[in-house]
């Protein structure tokens, strides 16, 4: 049987066989050149990662101890801080404020995020002069926008009840009230970060061809309709990507909640963070103060991995 | 022409006052300065070296402040003052002590702070340098403290607990507090109410204040959510109720919070508290007390007696309108209680400086330099009894424009003492009231919660 094509596959394999050893070796002898210059390269990222994960497995270890300030004896307790922080209804408390901060505030930003980016995107002057304003709230420390509201906030001298005042509303208690105290935080939070939201968004707007609004409107889409069909799927990874940042940032919030509230009106406002902080360095019971911050960076994870999630789900859509 | 000579005699009275306060300084430095000459030890033995001092943002710190250009040109050492604000001040002595830093040398701390950082060796003991001849100036004597401040400074830790009464001396009192009511005469005159003296009596002349003024705020008290604001009104006013913090049982401690007496003591106070306090309460801390009795938007305050006797000072715009009583008592009870605070200086084992940190202490804490900052009107409280049989200070306190305040400091100070036990995990169980006195004063029931506070302290101890 006369069969050429074999011969020639036959010669074609033989010949990839024969040629990818000596290419593999050159580009091995290569690379290994390369390596040493990439790894020195890198070897401080590396060295200061290895230092973060020492630092937080030193921390994963403390929780596991009954590490007090003054007690020079330390024991391993094993998993008995966790077992005791789950008994008491005060820690259910932070898990459940530490969410409703989180969440309340990411959403209510995303919402005015959203409105102030579409503002933006106009071109009306007062839109335009407003982008370099809006920023400042976003440049300054934390825990200076805490205490300028905690004074904003006081419920007898503060000047945002004489604001409510002249609009003939009554006193109200801000962070003096623990039925109040969260919602203030929460709008502390929005007035701080909301400019994050619009400045992502609104770059994302600016990234929208012209020519798909253009499509949009030919075929008869409105204002609104072209905002929500058009506008908004395809800015939606934008929106969720800072999300993700903000609620990272929100779960672990303790400048604001500390530096007004302390956790309180009783633990109205004790989240995780704050808990933690409280437990380890006033009350100086360092282990459990540990154990509260692990399970604080395990929600963090946790959020952040459905987020990250669910950015991927809208993004592959969109493309 | 009157206002133009109103406005000259003025000047003149502030300039002679300024030239007074100066001279008096002077005089008091260099004497300070002789003595220490006369003194056998060599004070610039440790010459050109430089320490941090760390203290609260505080007047006693100032006093001391103001005197820092002597220490440096008697010693050659130089002092870096550290301040920071209360709050953080307390955190920030934490890390630092506890990571065994070395940058901070001296520290400023109470009885009750030191009582959870000695027994981790994070305080050096002072009893050795008190001792050593060459280190310590015979005319230094220590004894001239009052014995109850150096009492309350020397403990020994044994299996981790804290062994009042003797041992190792852990700081030494530079200024020290008794817990007082104090009010403005001003406005308890105008409305005709009399100086309450227990919760429902206060609650009384709350309401009457009200009616009368709805703008003023009856009471300052603290209320943060931090031992501070335990230590000041509330445990003064539960001792007179027969309330303890710790008890012994069956040879054990145990706390005594959930006692019947502590439902009865909480229960009268929460109800003051919400017919009298501002409603910023659970976020007032000593600053919002002491700005609204010096503004008067705050009619009376129970806190530090020195807080009414700063803002009497001449020149200050509440000069004169604050007078003193003793603290609130039980109904039942004729005598009131006064917890004490002592502001110290302490150092800390982990420095590198201990000789010349020891110099620095030992001057600060130094009779004449307690004396000035005493007629300087800043470290009011001073812990040395040498300043006050001091016809300078005596003078100076009796000024009508202090009212009451020697008798007063006189009454309470028979009465006061240290009202907490003394137990390595101080700062968890106040910690813990604080924030059940938050919940009860925001309407949790008195009784469930001050129950499962007790299971809390208990848990932890």
């Amino acid at each position: 049987m006369d069969l050429p094509g074999l011969d020639a596959i036959v010669t074609l394999r033989s010949s990839v066989s024969q040629l990818a050893p000596s290419e593999a070796e050159e580009l091995t002898a290569e690379e290994r050149a390369l390596d040493w210059w990439s790894l020195a390269a890198i070897a401080p990222a590396i060295i200061i990662l290895l230092g973060f994960l020492f630092l937080f497995f030193y921390g994963v270890f403390q929780s596991l101890t009954d590490l007090r300030f003054g007690r020079p004896l330390v024991h391993f307790v094993g998993l008995s801080n966790y077992a005791v922080l789950i008994k008491t209804e005060d820690f259910w408390n932070s898990v459940r404020a530490t969410f409703v901060y989180a969440g309340s505030a990411v959403l209510i930003e995303a919402l005015f995020g959203l409105a102030l980016a579409k503002l933006f995107a106009t071109e009306v002057l007062l839109a335009r002069l407003m982008r370099a304003v809006i920023l400042l709230p976003l440049v300054l420390p934390p825990m200076s926008v805490a205490l300028m509201w905690t004074t904003m906030m006081d419920p007898q001298n503060g000047i945002m009840n004489y604001l409510l005042s002249l609009a003939g509303v009554g006193r109200f208690a801000w962070i003096s009230d623990p039925s109040t105290a969260m919602i203030s935080l929460v709008l502390i939070d929005v007035w701080t970060y909301t400019p994050f939201f619009a400045l992502i968004i609104f770059a994302g707007l600016q990234g929208i061809n012209e020519e798909v609004r253009e499509a949009a409107r030919v075929n008869g889409a409105k204002g609104w309709a072209s905002f929500l069909y058009i506008e908004l799927p395809l800015i939606a990874p934008y929106i969720l990507i800072a999300a993700v940042f903000r609620l990272i940032e929100s779960l672990n919030q303790f400048d604001i909640i500390f530096g007004t509230t302390q956790g309180g009106p009783g633990n109205s406002t004790a989240v995780l963070s704050v808990r933690a902080y409280v437990t380890a360095f006033q009350n100086l019971a360092f282990g459990r103060g540990a154990a509260l911050m692990v399970v604080n960076w395990i929600l963090v994870l946790v959020a952040t991995f459905a987020m990250v999630k669910l950015w991927r789900f809208v993004r592959n859509r969109v493309i | 022409m009157p206002r133009t000579f109103a406005v000259f005699r003025g000047y003149s009275i502030k300039l002679a006052r300024n030239a007074l306060f100066c001279s008096t300084l002077f005089a008091g430095t260099v004497l300070a300065f002789q003595q220490a000459e006369a003194d056998d030890v060599n004070w610039r033995q440790f010459e050109g070296t430089s320490i941090v001092w760390a203290y609260d943002i505080h007047p006693y710190a100032d006093a001391v402040a103001a005197q820092l250009p002597e220490f440096e040109r008697l010693t050659g050492i130089k002092v870096a003052p550290e301040l920071y604000p209360d709050d953080a001040y307390w955190n920030k002595l934490t890390i630092q002590l506890s990571t065994k830093s070395p940058s901070w040398d001296v520290v400023g701390t109470g009885i009750q702070p030191a009582w959870d950082l000695a027994p981790g060796q994070l305080l050096e003991p002072l009893d050795g340098y008190l001792n050593d001849p060459k280190l310590t100036a015979p005319s230094y004597d220590y004894k001239d403290f009052f014995p109850a401040l150096r009492n309350a400074l020397t403990w020994k830790v044994k299996e981790g607990q804290i062994e009042p009464g003797s041992g190792h001396v852990w700081a030494i009192p530079h200024g020290f507090e008794n817990i007082q009511l104090f009010y403005r005469k001003d406005i308890l005159d105008k409305y005709g109410i009399k100086v309450p003296t227990t919760p429902p009596e206060m609650s009384d002349a709350c309401a009457k204040l009200k009616a009368a003024d709805p703008t003023i705020t009856p009471l300052g008290v603290r209320g943060v959510r931090f031992w501070s604001s335990i230590h000041t009104a509330a445990i003064s006013i539960a001792k007179s109720y027969g309330v303890h913090d710790f008890v012994l049982k069956d040879g054990h401690l145990d706390t005594g919070l959930d006692s019947p007496e502590s439902i009865t003591f909480h229960k009268d106070y929460v109800d003051m508290i919400k017919k009298c306090a501002a409603p910023s309460f659970a976020n007032d801390n000593w600053y919002q007390v002491v700005d609204g009795i010096s503004s008067g938007r705050t009619a009376m305050a129970i806190d530090s007696n020195m807080f009414g006797f700063w803002n009497d000072v001449a020149g200050k715009p509440a000069s004169g309108k604050i007078a003193f009583a003793p603290p609130l008592h039980a109904p039942n009870d004729k005598n009131f209680e006064s917890n004490i605070w002592i502001w110290s200086l302490a150092m800390n084992a982990a420095s590198k400086k201990k000789g010349a940190a020891w110099l620095f202490i030992q001057w600060a804490t130094s009779k004449q330099v307690e004396l000035n900052g005493a007629t300087a009107g800043k470290l009011v409280n001073s812990p040395r009894a040498s300043t006050w049989t001091d016809e300078a200070w005596l003078e100076y306190a009796a000024k009508p424009e202090f009212n009451n305040f020697v008798d007063t400091f006189k009454a309470v100070q028979g009465r006061a003492e240290l009202a907490f036990t003394a137990r390595v995990g101080f700062a968890e169980a106040m910690n813990a009231w604080a924030v059940a006195m938050q919940k009860m004063v925001n309407g949790a029931d008195v009784k469930a919660t001050l129950t499962e506070l007790a299971s809390e302290i208990r848990s932890s101890m």
